[in-house]
C-alpha cells in the first residue's frame, strides 16, 4: 500500500511538472493564476493546452502500462507489449491509407488508425482461435507478428505507389505525440477507456493464475478461455484508442510493468494499478521533455521514452542482478 | 559582384571546396542585386568543367544536349531558358511548364530509378544533392553518365543554377539573360519591409504541426512579400512545434498551402490561436510556392497582395 501511495505521489509530481513546464516558459505564479482564473493571461495556454495534454499523456501512459502488464501475463512472454498483436501495423496502414486517399489530413487520420488497428486485432484473433474455441497464446504471438508484418508491407506499397509527397509525414504522426490534445480528445478517451480499464482491473486475479500457467489456472477454478478472451479484447481496445489519440509510443508498455516487478513483485491486483501510475507519470514526464528540450521545436515523444527509459531500465536490470 | 563567377569558374579540387562553396552561396546571395554579367564572357570551348554542389568536379567533352532533369526546379529553368527541347527526362513532380508534361516521366527525383534514366540515354543527369542520392550519383557515373548534383532550396539558387546550367549546355547567353530578368523581377516584386510587418505563421503540415525557419524558401518569399515569419528564429529549415508556442507568438495570419479553410482550423486545441479563431489564412496552393524558380517573383507578388489584404 505504501508503495502504491509512493507511485501516486510520483504521478502527481509528474502531472504538476507537466502543467508547469512547456514550450513557453511561464513562472509558477502565472501558471497558478492561469489555472485558477479563466481571465488570466496564461489561462489559454495552461487550461486549454497544457492541462488536457498532461492528463491525456497520463491516461495513455497508464493504459499502455496496464495493457503491457496484462499481455505479458496472457502470453507468458516478457517481450510482450501492447503493440505486439499486430496493432501498430494495422494502425499505420490505416493512417497511411487515410492520408493517401485524402491529402490534407485532419481528424480522419486518427480514426483510420483506430479502424486499422481494430481490423488487425480481429484478424489476429481469428487466426489464434484454434480447435474449437481455444485461444492459444503461442499462436496469438505468431499471428500478431505475421499480421503486423503484412500490414507494414501493404503500407510500404501504398507509400511507394501513392502520389502524395506528404506521406512521409504519416510516419511522423505514427512516431507518436500529444500535439493534438484538447479537452474534447481527453473526454473521448476517458469515456471510451472506462470499460477496458474496468475489465482489466476486474481480471487481475485471473491474470495471476494465468501467469502461473493455463493448467494450474484451470485447476484453481478459473474459466481460462473466458479470461484470456476478455484480457485480449480489453487490452486491444485500450491500445487502439491510445494509438488513435497519440500514435505509436513505444517502450512504455514493455518496460513499465517490468520496472514495477523489479521494484517489488506484486500480484496483479497491485501490479495493474502500479503500472497505471508508473506508466502515466513516466509518459507525462517524457512528453514534458519532448516539449521543452529543444523548444520551440518538439521531439516525437516515442524518441524520449526510449532515450530516457532504456538507460533507466538497464540500471534497474543490473541492480537486481547484483 | 564576383561571387557567382567564382563559383562557376573551373577550379582544381581541394578538400575544403565543398565548405568554401556553401559559404560562397551566402555571399553570392547578397551580391546578386549587382548581377552575374561575367558568366557569358567565357565561351564553351574545349571540355566543360564545373564543380557541383556536392563538391564534385564534373567534366563534359561537349555541351550537354540530352538532359535528364530530376529536379523540378531545374526542369523549370531549362524550359525558361528555351532549352526544353534538350530535356529527355523529368520527375513525376515536374508540373511546369505545361510542355514539360510531354517529356518522359522517370519517376522520383530522390532515390531515382536508374534503369529509367539509362533508357533515355542522357549525356547529363541533374540530381538533387542529398545523402539519399549519393549512391545513385556514383552508380550513374560508373555507367558512364555524367551527374551534376545541385541544391535548389532558396531564391539565390535560381540565378546561380541558371548560370551553371548555361555552362553545362553551352547556353550561357540565355542563362545570363534569364538570371538578369529574374533578378530584376525579384527586385520589382519584393516589398520594402514595412516597419510593422504582419506576423505570419507558416504551417506546412498539420499533425504534428510543422513549420519552417528562416533558412527556407517559404520564409524567404513571405519576408519579401512584406510579412514576417514568426518562426524566423528557428535554426532548422523545418521543425515540429507545439500549439502552445504558436499561441505565445500570436501570429496575425496563418499561411497554408490548401485552397480552403484547412481541417485543423476546426480542431479545438487550435482555437487557442487568435489567427485561427479569426480565420485569418493566407491560402497559397500551387508548386510555385514550394520551390524556387522562374515563377518565384510572380509568387511573391501574389503573396504580397494577400498580405496587404489582411485586416490590420
Amino acid at each position: 500500500m505504501m508503495r502504491l501511495a509512493g507511485l501516486a505521489a510520483f504521478a502527481l509530481i509528474a502531472l504538476t511538472i507537466g502543467v508547469g513546464a512547456g514550450s513557453v516558459a511561464l513562472p509558477p505564479g502565472e501558471v497558478w493564476s492561469g489555472l485558477a482564473r479563466a481571465d488570466a493571461p496564461a489561462s489559454l495556454i495552461v487550461r486549454n493546452l497544457r492541462l488536457p495534454r498532461a492528463l491525456l499523456a497520463f491516461l495513455v501512459g497508464g493504459g499502455l502500462g496496464v495493457c503491457g502488464a496484462a499481455l505479458q501475463a496472457l502470453v507468458r512472454n516478457p517481450l510482450a507489449d501492447p503493440y505486439l498483436l499486430g496493432l501498430s501495423g494495422g494502425a499505420g496502414l490505416g493512417a497511411v491509407l487515410a492520408i493517401a486517399a485524402r491529402p490534407g489530413s485532419g481528424w480522419p487520420v486518427p480514426l483510420a488508425a483506430f479502424v486499422g488497428a481494430m481490423a488487425a486485432v480481429v484478424l489476429v484473433y481469428r487466426l489464434s482461435v484454434v480447435s474449437g474455441r481455444r485461444l492459444d497464446p503461442r499462436v496469438l504471438l505468431l499471428a500478431g507478428v505475421v499480421v503486423g508484418a503484412f500490414a507494414s508491407a501493404v503500407m510500404s506499397a501504398v507509400i511507394v505507389l501513392s502520389d502524395a509527397p506528404q506521406l512521409r509525414n504519416a510516419f511522423l504522426w505514427l512516431l507518436g505525440g500529444f500535439t493534438a490534445s484538447s479537452w474534447q480528445t481527453l473526454g473521448l478517451f476517458v469515456v471510451y477507456s472506462v470499460i477496458p480499464f474496468a475489465m482489466l482491473f476486474a481480471l487481475a486475479r485471473s491474470l495471476d493464475l494465468l501467469a502461473l500457467g493455463e493448467e494450474t489456472a484451470l485447476h484453481l477454478g478459473t474459466d481460462v478461455e473466458r479470461a484470456k478472451r476478455l484480457v485480449y479484447v480489453a487490452a486491444s481496445l485500450l491500445t487502439a484508442a491510445s494509438v488513435a489519440t497519440s500514435g505509436i509510443i513505444g517502450f512504455v508498455g514493455l518496460v513499465v510493468p517490468h520496472a514495477v516487478r523489479r521494484l517489488w513483485s506484486p500480484l496483479h491486483v497491485a501490479l495493474l494499478p502500479a503500472s497505471f501510475l508508473a506508466g502515466g507519470g513516466f509518459l507525462v514526464l517524457a512528453d514534458t521533455l519532448a516539449r521543452t528540450v529543444i523548444r520551440p521545436l518538439e521531439l516525437p515523444v516515442g524518441v524520449v521514452t526510449a532515450l530516457v527509459g532504456v538507460p533507466l531500465f538497464a540500471v534497474l536490470l543490473r541492480r537486481n542482478l547484483a | 559582384m564576383g561571387g557567382a563567377i567564382t563559383i562557376l569558374r573551373p577550379v582544381p579540387i581541394f578538400p575544403e571546396r565543398a565548405f568554401v562553396f556553401s559559404a560562397l552561396r551566402w555571399i553570392t546571395a547578397a551580391a546578386f542585386t549587382v548581377g552575374l554579367g561575367g558568366c557569358a564572357a567565357e565561351p564553351a570551348r574545349g571540355p566543360i568543367v564545373v564543380v557541383d554542389d556536392a563538391g564534385d568536379t564534373v567534366r563534359l567533352a561537349r555541351p550537354a544536349s540530352r538532359v535528364a532533369s530530376l529536379i523540378p526546379a531545374t526542369t523549370e529553368l531549362l524550359f525558361a531558358m528555351g532549352r526544353g527541347g534538350n530535356v529527355v527526362g523529368r520527375t513525376r513532380w515536374c508540373d511546369w511548364p505545361a510542355a514539360a508534361a510531354r517529356v518522359p516521366d522517370l519517376g522520383d527525383g530522390i532515390v531515382p530509378n536508374l534503369e529509367a534514366i539509362a533508357a533515355v540515354r542522357p549525356d547529363l543527369v541533374l540530381l538533387y544533392h542529398s545523402a539519399q542520392n549519393a549512391a545513385a550519383a556514383d552508380r550513374l557515373r560508373s555507367l558512364g553518365m555524367p551527374v551534376v548534383q545541385v541544391r535548389s532550396d532558396l531564391l539565390a539558387d535560381v540565378p546561380r543554377i541558371a548560370g551553371l546550367l548555361g555552362r553545362l549546355l553551352g547556353a550561357s547567353a540565355a542563362a545570363d539573360s534569364l538570371a538578369r530578368t529574374f533578378d530584376a523581377e525579384l527586385a520589382a516584386a519584393s516589398v520594402r519591409p514595412p516597419s510593422d510587418p504582419p506576423r505570419i505563421f507558416i504551417l506546412v503540415w498539420e499533425q504534428p504541426p510543422i513549420t519552417v525557419g528562416r533558412g527556407s524558401y517559404l520564409s524567404e518569399i513571405i519576408e519579401r512579400a512584406g510579412g514576417r515569419n514568426v518562426y524566423a528564429d528557428l535554426p532548422a529549415s523545418s521543425g515540429q512545434i507545439s500549439v502552445e508556442s504558436v499561441v505565445a507568438r500570436d501570429p496575425d495570419a496563418v499561411f497554408t498551402s490548401s485552397d480552403t479553410i484547412p481541417g485543423f482550423a476546426r480542431r479545438p486545441e487550435w482555437q487557442a490561436v487568435r489567427a485561427v479563431r479569426d480565420r485569418r489564412f493566407i491560402h497559397a496552393s500551387g508548386s510555385e510556392f514550394s520551390r524556387p524558380g522562374p515563377r518565384s517573383p510572380a509568387a511573391i507578388g501574389r503573396l504580397a497582395d494577400r498580405i496587404r489584404g489582411l485586416p490590420r
